[in-house]
């Protein structure tokens, strides 16, 4: 990722531990040294080195003073958001805004792989490990200036954790929640849960008012009250989403940003102009074919956040081929992993060797999954029950050309295994629905995580309770989930990781879903703009980013 | 026959229409596979929790039902709610609506700015180089796609001179006319081409009638006998090619829309495709239906403002 650029990254890297520093003093002047939530953050991010973000610009903000205040950012994006009701949406267009509204008891650290205090400041635990205590902040107010108390917090879990359809999954191992009094929350577990600190990150775990503030559940959800660094402005659906400035934030001097809009721009050439014209300040997400163009244009930078969007080939196991296993590795090793990362990624990624993906707790880079290797492949078949192949059809997805590249790049090494690979396409949507329903041979899917825990992505993809299908492949392996199991109760990180491992080699062996390549997310932004940070979850805090 | 009884009898027959379009409509966009509430859960599509959203969205319901409940609403004036919004197409639409009319109308009041003078004097100079000229440049903008030409235009008008925004539509009024012009002109460089050939065309013929010949030997001017006598005559069949157009225009906006962040209708239309947001596919396709309508009864009311021997019936 952008090597060729060391001395910038460097200066830029100088300007943003700078601008954080500024942060963390006013933090520790205001006495809230407990709280290691934004100054150990920024102090990961700005020491990092290897999991930190890389900056590469043409005119790095070199700004090591004091952030400038006020202006209106906006954001443009190729999507809008869908709803705010934080419980039941999970497009991230929609979390990306509503986290600047809603705050969490926890929050995960810039690299993703541990959890910090954030509305609450410490926790306990029972020595039968199924009660926690929680001590929250007394100094945050909602954006409407009322107190938040532990009524509030009660309120908030006990609607994450009663949808349908929605995000309580996340909180299925929750018993109970009570307020003891009004800093203290007590949370008991059904069982042992060792997720719990990452699960309370979650943003569906945000803190709204104690029974919506007294409004409707749909009147809330329509201008909705949090107690993070920006309140509800206005939204022109389709159109533009704007946030402007809560003055209540308990952060000393944040945020800095009057406002900041989510702007709707479905164009990608126009959102990359606009970025250059300066009608945005920030691009979300631009592709990585445009990103060598944006690097070269002046008064842009382009950052690539690491993230935890992994990519893998889904094979079904109700198609009998792939209930071999001999099969499926031999399809995993004819996967040229290294120049699908060269083609489809512009080689801003790398290859992945496991499930789990770099920025989540307890991956294991020495997980043996499979690489490119022909002859290891033509092994795997000659072993099977299908030595001289067989015919499948890839189900790709329409105007995706990440997906007609994976997929055109796997037809020509499966053909030379003598297994015939047809591709039909369809429109996301119906792919999605097919992939959902188990209706295809093979296809290709994606993950990203929302909590600082692996075990978010191995409910969905090795655990039935999850109700995933195993990732949409009907895979069931009753050792693998035995593991995954006990690593759910495991409070040791030196046991949990232990457990982590041996259950990413034994998913690696069975090449059920294999993994193809970890992305970043890369972000166009105006020089100017300082302390855009994102984390590998996706999520960004506005509170801390100014304009100078 | 006057007007109003014609008006009245048209938008009678669009009732059938409209029904027609909702019945396709709505088969059409349940035969295709993708489900809703698939795409609402994302990666988190659990049976547990789609089966959850089809009864929370009513798509438990056998599909006649669904339909019958459509009507319904629709027959209350209600459109639905969108699966995505999860507020009122009505609303929806209304919010995003103005872009769109803006564009439609920018784009036509455009061309015919510049498709009329060009058409006059290549018909007035008929076979010399400005004719050829300009029955030939023109036809570029036709072959250039909207996605190309606005971007050009982003680059040259508003990037590098600074004389228009960018992109998005503004606040205010004036703002809007100004966000409006790259994209009305996008929009109506690709009609110039169609209407300066049909124009001058009939122009030409027009200017060969016998009535011509009297008004010239008359002693009349040139721009008297051109702008005076022949362009009414000879504009009554460009009113109907432009109608054909814009009737056209009305289904493929989209791009320009996109090219320059208008978010209108179009776009809304697209978006709830992709996610399977049958509300608002429903909605939106009746609305371009009535406004397709609409337009051909334009066209036709004109036709009969134009030529007095034209009776409508």
């Amino acid at each position: 990722m952008a090597d060729n650029n060391n001395d910038e990254i460097s200066i830029d890297r100088l300007a943003v531990m700078a601008e954080y520093e500024v942060s963390r003093r006013s933090m520790l002047r205001a006495g809230v040294l407990g709280v290691g939530g934004l100054g150990l953050t920024a102090l990961l991010a700005a020491c990092g080195t290897s999991n930190g973000p890389s900056h590469s610009s043409s005119s790095p903000s070199a700004s090591g003073g004091k952030a400038k205040r006020g202006g209106n950012l906006i954001l443009a994006r190729a999507q809008d958001a869908v709803d705010m009701d934080k419980t039941m949406v999970f497009s991230n267009a929609s979390i990306w805004v509503y986290v600047q509204i809603y705050e969490t008891l926890t929050t995960s650290s810039s690299d993703g792989r541990s959890v910090h205090p954030w509305l609450a400041t410490s926790w306990t635990q029972s020595a039968d490990k199924l009660t926690w205590t929680f001590k929250l902040r007394t100094d945050v107010k909602f954006s409407d200036g009322k107190p938040m108390t532990s009524a509030d917090v009660k309120f908030s879990l006990d609607q994450a954790s009663s949808t349908k359809g929605g995000w309580e999954f996340i909180n299925s191992a929750i018993a109970s929640v009570t307020a003891p009094d009004p800093a203290t929350i007590v949370i008991k577990t059904k069982y042992a849960w060792a997720p719990l600190l990452a699960d309370l990150a979650c943003p569906s775990n945000g803190i709204i008012p104690n029974n919506y503030g007294g409004r409707s559940k749909k009147q809330f959800y329509s201008a909705p009250v949090g107690t993070g660094p920006f309140k509800w402005g206005s939204w022109q659906k389709g159109s533009k989403i704007t946030l402007t400035k809560n003055t209540n934030h308990w952060r000393p001097g944040l945020p800095y940003l009057d406002s900041v809009s989510w702007q709707v721009v479905p164009d990608d050439n126009t959102r990359n102009v606009m970025v250059q014209g300066n009608t945005a300040q920030i691009n979300e997400n631009p592709p990585l074919a445009t990103v060598a163009q944006l690097q070269s244009a002046s008064g842009v930078k382009v950052t690539l956040f690491p993230s935890t969007r992994t990519d893998y080939i889904l094979m079904n196991q109700k198609f009998a081929p792939f209930t071999d296993v001999h099969v499926r590795r031999a399809v995993s090793y004819a996967i040229d992993r290294a120049s699908l990362v060269k083609t489809v990624l512009y080689g801003k990624g790398t290859v992945a060797n496991s499930l789990f993906m770099p920025t989540v707790p307890y991956y294991d880079k020495n997980t043996p999954g499979q690489s490119y290797d022909m002859s290891k492949a033509k092994s795997e078949l000659a072993q099977s029950k299908y030595p001289n192949g067989f015919s499948c059809t890839y189900l790709a997805s329409s105007g995706d050309t990440t997906d007609s590249a994976i997929a055109q790049v796997l037809q020509a090494s499966l053909k030379q295994l003598g297994i015939t690979m047809k591709i039909t396409n369809s429109d996301p949507s119906a792919v999605h629905d097919l992939q959902n329903k188990l209706q295809y041979d093979i296809s290709h899917s994606y993950w990203t995580m929302d909590i600082a825990d692996p075990d978010e992505l191995v409910q969905f993809a090795v655990l039935p309770s999850g109700g995933g299908h195993s990732f949409e492949t009907n895979y069931n392996d009753p050792q693998a989930q035995a593991v995954a199991k006990q690593a759910e109760q495991t409070f040791d990180p030196t046991q949990r990781q232990k457990l982590y491992s041996q259950l990413q080699t034994m998913l690696a062996e069975s090449a059920y879903l294999p993994p193809l390549f970890y992305q970043s997310l890369p972000y166009a932004m105006r020089s100017n703009v300082t302390g855009f940070f994102v984390a590998p979850t996706g999520l960004y805090d506005m509170g801390v980013v100014s304009i100078a | 026959m006057n007007y109003l009884a014609f008006v009245l009898r048209r938008l009678i027959t669009l009732i059938p229409v409209l029904f027609g379009i909702s019945l396709l409509v709505f088969f059409m966009i349940h035969l295709v596979p993708g489900d809703p509430a698939v795409t609402l859960l994302g990666s988190h599509a659990t049976t547990s929790a789609v089966a959850e959203l089809h009864k929370q969205l009513g798509l438990d319901h056998p599909i006649w039902r669904q339909y019958l409940t459509f009507l319904n609403h629709l027959l209350h004036g209600n459109l639905g709610e969108s699966y995505q919004y999860k507020s009122s197409v009505t609303s929806l639409i209304s919010q995003n609506l103005l872009p769109t009319v803006w564009l439609i109308v920018a784009g036509v009041i455009l061309a015919v700015l510049i498709s009329v003078p060009l058409a006059v004097w290549a018909a007035s100079r008929r076979n010399r180089l400005a004719d050829s000229a300009i029955r030939t440049i023109p036809l570029v903008g036709l072959g250039m796609p909207a996605f190309w030409l606005g971007i050009m235009l982003i680059l040259l008008l508003s990037l590098k001179a600074g004389a228009f925004p960018a992109s998005g539509f503004g606040t205010g009024t004036l703002n809007h006319v100004r966000s409006i012009i790259l994209p009305g002109l996008t929009v109506a460089l690709a009609l110039v081409p169609i209407l300066v050939r049909s124009l001058r065309a009939s122009l030409i013929n027009v200017l060969q009638s016998d009535y011509i010949v009297t008004a010239r030997s008359k002693g009349l001017g040139a721009p008297r006998v051109v702008l005076g006598h022949a362009l009414r005559n000879a504009a009554i069949s460009s009113v109907t090619v432009l109608g054909v157009n814009i009737a056209y225009l009305i289904g493929s906006t989209l791009v320009v829309e996109k090219v320059f962040a208008l978010n209108g209708v179009g776009f809304l239309m697209i978006t709830a495709i992709f996610n399977r947001d049958f509300p608002i596919v429903q909605g939106v396709t009746l609305l371009f239906a009535i406004m397709v309508v609409a337009v051909n009864l334009l066209t036709d009311i004109s036709h009969a403002a134009l030529d007095p021997r034209v009776r409508l019936s």
